[in-house]
């Protein structure tokens, strides 16, 4: 079965593209920000650099653990939709579940080692001028030598393998399995979630203006809610879908196209949630944090500009990570329609119609997502500003929350009309006769 | 030389020929490759009749389909549906041509999962920004016996029942020519019969024309005539046809283009 993993990656490069990427920007970050415990851990280190060194490589070492996680899982998802009619046919030429699953998990380990190992050089050169930066704002010692060691190469080749293997086991579970009964358990965690936000947001009142641990609870209180919502993400659109009547052919056509498609999109509409509540509400509490230092007349001390830092580069990976898995899963899910797009042209579609359905849907998809994103964010920014400042909202104006959103935007839009338009260059009998 | 838009060329009733090709002719590929699939075809079809077109695989029948419903450009040569030419370049220009004057029934079906049987029926006038009309979807859809299938998905249906809605929803729309390919190719005896009769209905009832691809020849024994087609030409015609004699001349098509004929 590993001979055949191997086959099957040396014969369709492309296709394993989105997950080597993933898994090679997400053994950079890891291996990156490691590097900064292996500098830490040199002799010689005094308390100040050690503590920010550390504290940066520990947070953004986990979160990019999770993020290659995830974003490895929602490629493979896609990677395994794509391929159903192929894992049926091994099927019937009599390889067991078991087979079909060693060979993802193997093909998904054998694309992330390669991604790891091209991840070294990147994340040495990125670990030096990480480095630069810290010591520029004077977070670090200028005495400290930049160290990449054991413990950057073999967490972040661990952490890649693993978490790829992992997300494999799981994207062919998902796919092997007939019918899911996992809806029950989705709404539960969800519901938690949204409690646990809840109680995370209010708790943000019992804190005082110059608690340095102020800014956790609102901030993880904005994520639970979000994933709260993403968790609910069909059955949100599925409500929206309801009360919403396009008129026109196109418009018509989409809300009937997602109604049907919901739960194909909770992939998409997770992503578009979490990514504009994590970027906004980060966003905007650091603005409102660094406002209200600088109010203060004090100057920065080492602690609040590592955090400043951490915000920073948390949202950056995240916003990078939840690019590459929108552009991904939508253009997987486009470029599977390309025989629907045939079948409504043949039913007298024009291809400007079908581009206004594809535009139409995508839309939808984002103001729902958009908007479930901006009411977790809320949830965190309003409480945060209230204690920090006094104010209801933060005075930084919507230039910030109107970029993540064109952003969100851009890139749905973007990547299905490109897509669709791409799908609809073949004559439509064709497109139809396509692998039916 | 289209009329504005969508609108259906009612107004100006219908023409005696509903379909006429001259000197029609498609190349597909280039120089070395080249593959001539239409030569020179002239052809004309009248108002509510059947007709079958038949000949042996590579012999140019789903070219000809395919030009003459103005889903692909000849080289050269005029097709005119309804009394009105094909031109235009662009396929939202073809597609506009179609709209009302063409109803396509294929092989695959072709229906969207998405929509329900009676969605499906009136997605035609939908794109065609047509007023719906409801009920006559649902009487045609009767008419089909799929009067109690409204609601449901192309999933949920059989192969001859999902050949139904293709035929209701070609019908609802009022076209000019029906173009039918290999229609029953996918289906069980007793379901093909069903859809041969209602193509039949739809010719002798509703006054519409059906043009159908076949290489079947008891499919081709329900329309009134048959023209055989061989290496992109035509190779003869036969009126009234019954399956044991149209199977003979299928046979012998090829003797026929090397005598001449």
């Amino acid at each position: 079965m590993f001979v055949l993993a191997m086959r099957s990656v040396r014969q369709r490069p492309g296709r394993f593209l989105a997950t080597l990427l993933s898994a090679f920007l997400g053994a950079v970050i890891v291996m990156m920000f490691n590097s900064l415990q292996d500098t830490a851990g040199q002799a010689g280190v005094d308390a100040v650099s050690h503590d920010t060194l550390s504290t940066s490589a520990s947070v953004v070492g986990g979160y990019g653990t999770l993020l290659v996680f995830f974003a490895v899982a929602s490629t493979l998802t896609v990677n395994v939709r794509q391929r159903t009619a192929e894992l049926e046919l091994l099927r019937c030429s009599g390889a067991t579940p078991a087979q079909i699953k060693r060979m993802v998990v193997g093909e998904a380990v054998a694309v992330a080692l390669i991604g790891a190992v091209l991840a070294i050089g990147p994340a040495m050169l990125g670990g030096r001028l990480l480095l630069d930066a810290f010591q520029d704002s004077g977070q670090v010692a200028r005495s400290v030598d930049y160290s990449f060691g054991v413990f950057a190469l073999d967490s972040g080749i661990a952490v890649t393998l693993l978490a790829a293997a992992g997300a494999a086991f799981l994207a062919v579970r998902r796919a092997t399995r007939r019918r899911e009964q996992r809806g029950r358990a989705r709404t539960l965690l969800a519901y938690a979630a949204l409690g646990v936000g809840g109680v995370s947001v209010l708790s943000t009142f019992a804190f005082s203006a110059k608690d340095a641990a102020l800014m956790a609870p609102p901030a993880y209180g904005a994520i639970l809610l979000s994933v709260g919502f993403a968790l609910l993400a069909p059955r949100l659109l599925k409500g929206v879908l309801d009360r919403l009547e396009l008129t026109g052919a196109s418009g018509w056509l989409a809300v009937r196209n997602l109604r049907e498609r919901a739960d194909h999109l909770a992939g998409i509409l997770m992503s578009l949630i979490l990514f504009t509540a994590m970027a906004t509400a980060t966003l905007y509490m650091q603005a409102v944090e660094s406002d209200a230092i600088e109010a203060s007349g004090l100057t920065k001390s080492v602690d609040a500009k590592n955090l400043e830092s951490l915000n920073l580069t948390v949202v950056g990976i995240i916003v990078v990570f939840v690019c590459i898995m929108l552009v991904n899963s939508l253009y997987a899910a486009t470029t599977y329609r390309r025989r629907e797009f045939g079948q409504q042209r043949l039913a007298g579609a024009t291809p400007g119609q079908v581009l206004g359905t594809v535009g139409a849907e995508g839309l939808i998809v984002t103001v729902v997502g958009v908007s479930f994103g901006t009411v977790a964010a809320l949830a965190g920014i309003v409480p945060f500003t209230l204690v920090r400042s006094d104010s209801v909202l933060p005075h930084q104006g919507f230039g910030i929350y109107v970029a993540v959103v064109a952003l969100a935007v851009a890139v749905t839009l973007g990547t299905s009309l490109v897509t669709a338009r791409r799908a609809l260059r073949a004559p439509a009998v064709e497109a139809v006769g396509l692998a039916a | 030389m289209f009329r504005a838009g969508s609108r259906r060329t009612q107004d100006t009733g219908p023409a005696a020929e509903a379909l006429r090709l001259v000197k029609v002719s498609k190349t597909y590929g280039t120089d070395g490759g080249a593959v001539k699939a239409l030569d020179g075809v002239t052809l004309g079809l009248g108002r509510g009749t059947f007709t079958a077109v038949m000949g042996p695989s590579g012999s140019g029948k789903s070219t000809l389909l395919q030009c003459a419903a103005g889903l692909d450009r000849p080289d050269s040569g005029i097709v005119r549906v309804d009394g009105t030419e094909l031109t235009g370049g662009s396929e939202a220009e073809l597609t506009r041509f179609r709209r009302g004057r063409i109803g396509f029934v294929f092989q695959q079906y072709n229906l969207l999962d998405t929509l329900t049987v009676a969605q499906n029926t009136v997605l035609p006038l939908k794109l065609a920004g047509q007023r719906v009309d409801r009920r006559r979807a649902r009487e045609v859809l009767t008419q089909v016996g799929l009067g109690d299938r409204l609601g449901h998905r192309p999933g949920q249906l059989s192969g001859g029942q999902r050949q139904r809605v293709a035929i209701a929803r070609a019908l609802v729309a009022e076209p000019r020519v029906i173009f039918a390919d290999e229609p029953t190719g996918a289906l069980d005896t007793r379901s093909a019969r069903d859809v041969l009769r209602l193509l039949q209905e739809a010719v002798r009832v509703h006054g519409r024309t059906v043009v159908m691809v076949t290489h079947d020849p008891v499919a081709a024994s329900y329309a009134d005539a048959v023209l055989f087609l061989a290496d992109g030409r035509l190779a003869g015609r036969m009126d009234a046809p019954n399956a044991d004699a149209v199977a003979e001349r299928l046979a012998h098509l090829g003797d026929d283009v090397t005598a001449g004929v």
